[in-house]
């Protein structure tokens, strides 16, 4: 097999030198593909390669002895070139042309043999020229004329091809048709074929080897999952870029980032920006929306009225009526009935009720959110197995005031701490309505994937109080629960924040705990949504099936010994990109939120953007994300919801 | 190509015959059969002999020699301007050989001589000039056309400075005239012919091989610089010698590959070219005697007539391509 070396090839066009002491071995067998930006020596690389061009420092070595010093006609027979722009002579059909590529293997006097007659024949075959064989070159398509002189190329029977830009003027279907037959050449015949070649995700995907140019010098050699970085791409062509792998070939796949039409709002000032940051819940507390009559705070009215009539529909004012009827929130009471380990740190528990068929918000589950409220009178260990009391007049049923229907969570809080118990958020990841087949009784059913981030401390589990109930739930267990009542609230539900708009292609970002409602939010995708899912996982056990019928791919990240957050950040990063410096005013510093004292949460509702993400998880790792896209990447805050799940170190209050 | 060839052949005799049988003074049959079969017919045999047949000789192979040497230019920069004719080769011949016959009185041997070693000066410098960088084919013809315009005035003052009748001789020769046709001057021709005509085999099998772009051409291990310096070399002795013996018949160069290349349906070949040549210049040579009532033409009149539309229309193509 011949090989193709340079050794500190200078390469000069009148004293300017183009290419500068480059020294590289072609590895035999295979399909190099030098890249580089123009006028970085690439082609005249080539040249010098092929004898083209004398080094003005230097040596190419064929096999060993410098190219130079063999014959023509010899050297010749073992390397072929096709350069950018041959010329076809007028007149002249395919098989003439390819025909004088057996130039090198004629005498002065000896004629056209059977063995060139087979070898035209062989790279007609090859490239698929055979039935053009008698037309004129010049009515050929480009393509077409593409594969006649790479045929010429082939006629000379070579084992070692070399190519400057072999694409140039095709469009892309004859590109990769040119690519394909050269590849095929290589598989087939084992040719060391070496290629010029300005397109940079062709080259990626067509070269066992690659060879990155700039001004002369080699930047970058190696196999291209290797060579082709962001990187490399900023420094050789100086363009930023995502480089991602290609779906197609799973080779590395350039992304250019321009000045413009990069995914990104027009910057539209935050000042104009639906944004928030307050407290999710504080709507809870504000009660339901039109309230009537006296607000009379003052104006107890007993919560559970014994004599009142279930039946009787009082009007508003000052009476009391029926919870499902007035109030938006309601109270429900449920039982665990089953218990379903889902990953290595996730455990389902499916809680049944009656009180559910009440419960709901339009038909999308979404990312529906709900409290659990965890009390001292409901722990078996402490002998209770009672329901909070405190929530007894928001079951569907019971008989409440107007008053009471709002007051509910201040009331609460006024409670004493011991008694009280804490109140923990979680998704809905499913709801089914009774007799759904998947029901194990005949009541309503929800599930809830509980994150166990636990440790056992002297043999006793610590966590939070939610996490160390869910890890203990028994089949029975009772529990309160805190949500939607289905008859008052629609889709525009406030505890659902997926509001994509009209956006077309969206971005899901979140750790573990966003995990059920990214899951469920992808299982209520219609078609035709495209873009990104990422989970951020603690572990390989616990990546889950996620079933869509969008278009939307998911990416899990199990953690490992990462930091929390590091690949989810990383992948947000891949996915929206910073636009090229000084292409767009970037966006402004979005306004601290101090996330130990506040909960960071900024939802939109009203996106008309393509574009549209959603991101939830622990509070610092969101933040992060959301100065990334806000002030880095110049998105528009209303094509975002940020969204603090919870915060290292604290507990959710 | 080989029909094209016979009908060229066919059409050389059939010139040829024409100018003897219904020319100007023409034979008639029986007196040509004889003056040819060696009789001493009075009137026709010396006329036959000492001044037609030369005559046809040197038109015919000097018309190869300058259809063969205009196609070799004109394939080699692959454009059909780049004939001797056009770029200045021709120039370089007429410029040495009117110096010759004016300053130093040369003819015949010395002549063709001095004609040849002008024109040879004349394709090196300019090949020196072109070959200073990239783009090697119309630089050429432009250092051509500026050598032969400077040439040209060279030639007016050398004629300027002489006295009457001999800048009349070299006015003749200028024009290009077969007139001075003799058996010795043909063989001289035909000898050096014989040398050069042979070397038209290889080098039409590297121009094959040139026309493909000096890359590719290079990558099928052919000696780019050597090939093209040897193909004008060839091209150059080819104009050289027929010029030196004819004058530099106009236009013939230039004519006569482009026409071959039309006749054989753009399929040429130097073969061909150099028969259109001869075509050409035997046809040219009837209708210089024929075709006014009582003056006889320089046969490169006729030429000169007939290429300079060509010349033109060429050029108005090439401005509509835009190359
Ligand atoms: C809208 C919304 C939806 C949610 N949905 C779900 C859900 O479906 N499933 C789910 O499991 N969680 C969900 N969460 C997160 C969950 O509310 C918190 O993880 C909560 O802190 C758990 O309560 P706890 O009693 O176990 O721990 P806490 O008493 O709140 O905290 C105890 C300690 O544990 C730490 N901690 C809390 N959560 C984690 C964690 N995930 N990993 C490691 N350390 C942690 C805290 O920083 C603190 O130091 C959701 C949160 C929100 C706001």
């Amino acid at each position: 097999m011949a090989l193709l070396e340079a050794q500190d090839l200078t390469l000069a066009y009148d004293a300017v030198s183009i290419v500068d002491e480059l020294s590289l071995a072609l590895p035999a067998g295979e399909v190099t593909i030098i890249v580089g930006a123009n006028g970085c020596g690439k082609s005249t690389l080539l040249r010098g390669l092929a004898r083209l061009l004398k080094p003005a420092g230097g040596k190419v070595l064929l096999d060993g002895e410098d190219i130079h010093s063999r014959p023509a006609r010899e050297v010749a027979k073992m390397l072929g070139l096709l350069p950018q722009t041959p010329t076809a002579p007028d007149g002249i059909t395919v098989r003439e042309l390819i025909g004088r590529g057996r130039y090198p293997h004629q005498g002065w006097f000896k004629r056209w043999t059977s063995e060139d007659e087979a070898a035209v024949e062989r790279a007609m075959t090859l490239t698929s020229t055979t039935g053009l064989a008698e037309r004129p070159v010049d009515e050929l398509s480009g393509g077409q004329r593409q594969r006649v002189w790479i045929a010429m190329a082939l006629a000379q029977e070579t084992e070692l091809l070399l190519l400057d830009e072999p694409t140039t003027y095709l469009d892309v279907a004859h590109q990769l048709e040119v690519l394909d037959v050269i590849s095929e050449l290589n598989r087939t015949r084992g040719t060391t074929v070496v290629i010029v070649l300005h397109d940079l995700n062709l080259a990626a995907r067509y070269a066992d080897h690659l060879i990155a140019l700039k001004e002369g010098k080699i930047v970058a050699a190696g196999h291209p999952a290797a060579v082709v970085t962001e990187a490399m791409v900023k420094n050789v062509f100086g363009m930023p870029c995502r480089v991602i792998p290609d779906p197609v070939a799973g080779t590395p796949l350039v992304l250019p980032i321009g000045r413009h039409r990069v995914l990104r709002a027009e910057t539209v000032l935050a000042a104009n920006g639906i944004h928030r940051t307050q407290n999710p819940d504080a709507d809870l507390d504000a009660g339901p929306a039109p309230v009537q009559g006296p607000q009379a705070g003052t104006q107890e009215v007993q919560a559970r009225a014994t004599a009142a009539d279930p039946g009787s529909n009082t009007p508003a004012g000052e009476g009391i009526e029926r919870a499902e009827e007035i109030s938006d929130m309601l109270a429900f009471a449920t039982k665990v009935v089953r218990i379903e380990p889902i990953g290595e740190n996730f455990r389902r528990l499916t809680l049944a009720g009656k009180d559910l068929e009440h419960f709901g918000a339009g038909d999308a589950p979404l990312d529906l959110r709900i409290k659990l409220m965890f009390t001292p009178d409901m722990d078996p260990a402490g002998g209770g197995d009672q329901l909070p009391a405190a929530f007894e007049s928001l079951r569907p049923g019971a008989l409440l005031s107007r008053a009471d229907a709002t007051g509910w969570y201040r009331r609460w809080l006024a409670l004493p701490a011991e008694s009280r118990g804490v109140m923990r958020t979680y998704t809905v990841r499913a709801l089914r309505e009774a007799g759904h087949r998947d029901n194990c009784g005949s009541e309503p059913e929800i599930d809830i994937d509980f994150v166990l981030h636990l440790r056992t401390d002297g043999g006793k589990l610590t966590g939070g109080p939610a996490t160390v109930w869910a890890a203990q739930a028994r089949l029975g267990d009772p529990i309160l629960l805190l949500g939607p009542n289905a008859a008052l609230c629609g889709a525009d539900y406030g505890g659902i924040e997926f509001r994509p708009g009209t956006a077309k292609r969206i971005l899901l970002a979140g750790d573990e705990t966003a995990a059920p409602a990214i899951c469920s939010i992808l299982e209520s995708l219609p078609a035709g949504i495209t873009g990104h899912a990422l989970i951020e996982v603690p572990d390989t056990g616990d990546i889950q099936g996620s079933s869509t019928r969008s278009g939307v791919s998911v990416q899990w990240l199990p953690r490992g010994s990462h930091p929390h957050g590091e690949l989810l950040a990383a992948a947000v990063r891949d996915i929206v990109a910073i636009p090229a410096a000084g292409a767009v005013l970037t966006g402004a510093e979005p306004e601290d939120v101090d996330i130990d004292e506040q909960i960071l949460w900024e939802t939109s509702t009203a996106s008309t953007q393509p574009f549209y993400a959603w991101l939830a998880g622990e509070a610092s790792v969101i933040k992060d994300m959301r100065r990334y896209l806000v002030r880095d990447a110049g998105m528009d805050r209303k094509q975002v919801a940020f969204m603090g799940y919870w915060r290292r170190g604290k507990s959710e209050t | 190509m080989a029909r094209v060839n016979l009908l060229a052949c066919a059409g050389i005799l059939a010139a040829v015959l024409l100018n003897l049988l219904a020319g100007r003074h023409p034979f008639s049959v029986p007196e040509l059969l004889a003056a040819l079969a060696g009789e001493t017919v009075p009137g026709v045999s010396f006329m036959l002999w000492e001044d037609r047949l030369p005559q046809a000789a040197v038109g015919i192979l000097a018309g190869a020699a300058f259809g063969a040497s205009g196609a070799i230019f004109q394939r080699m920069l692959r454009n059909p301007l780049a004939s001797p004719d056009v770029i200045g080769v021709g120039y370089g011949a007429s410029a040495a050989a009117v110096a010759g016959m004016l300053l130093f009185g040369a003819q015949g041997l010395g002549l063709s001589l001095i004609a040849c070693a002008g024109a040879l000066a004349v394709a090196l410098l300019i090949y020196s000039i072109a070959e200073a960088g990239k783009n090697t084919g119309p630089r050429l013809i432009l250092a051509g056309i500026a050598v032969a315009a400077m040439l040209q005035s060279v030639i007016q003052y050398l004629l300027t400075r002489t006295d009457v009748r001999t800048a009349g001789d070299a006015l003749r020769w200028l024009t290009g005239s077969l007139s001075a046709s003799t058996w010795e001057r043909a063989s001289l021709l035909a000898a050096a012919l014989a040398i050069l005509f042979p070397l038209l085999v290889p080098a039409a099998a590297k121009l094959r091989i040139l026309e493909l772009g000096d890359d590719t051409a290079a990558g099928l291990g052919l000696k780019v610089r050597s090939t093209r310096l040897g193909l004008i070399l060839l091209g150059v002795g080819l104009c050289a010698v027929a010029t030196a013996v004819t004058g530099p018949l106009a236009f013939v160069a230039f004519l006569a590959g482009p026409l071959a290349l039309r006749l054989c349906k753009g399929r040429s070949h130097l073969g061909s070219a150099a028969l259109t040549g001869a075509l050409l210049v035997t046809t040219a040579t009837f209708l210089a005697a024929n075709i006014l009532p009582d003056i006889q033409l320089p046969v490169g009149v006729v030429t000169g007539a007939l290429g300079a539309p060509f010349l033109i229309w060429v050029l108005v193509r090439t401005n509509k391509e835009g190359t």
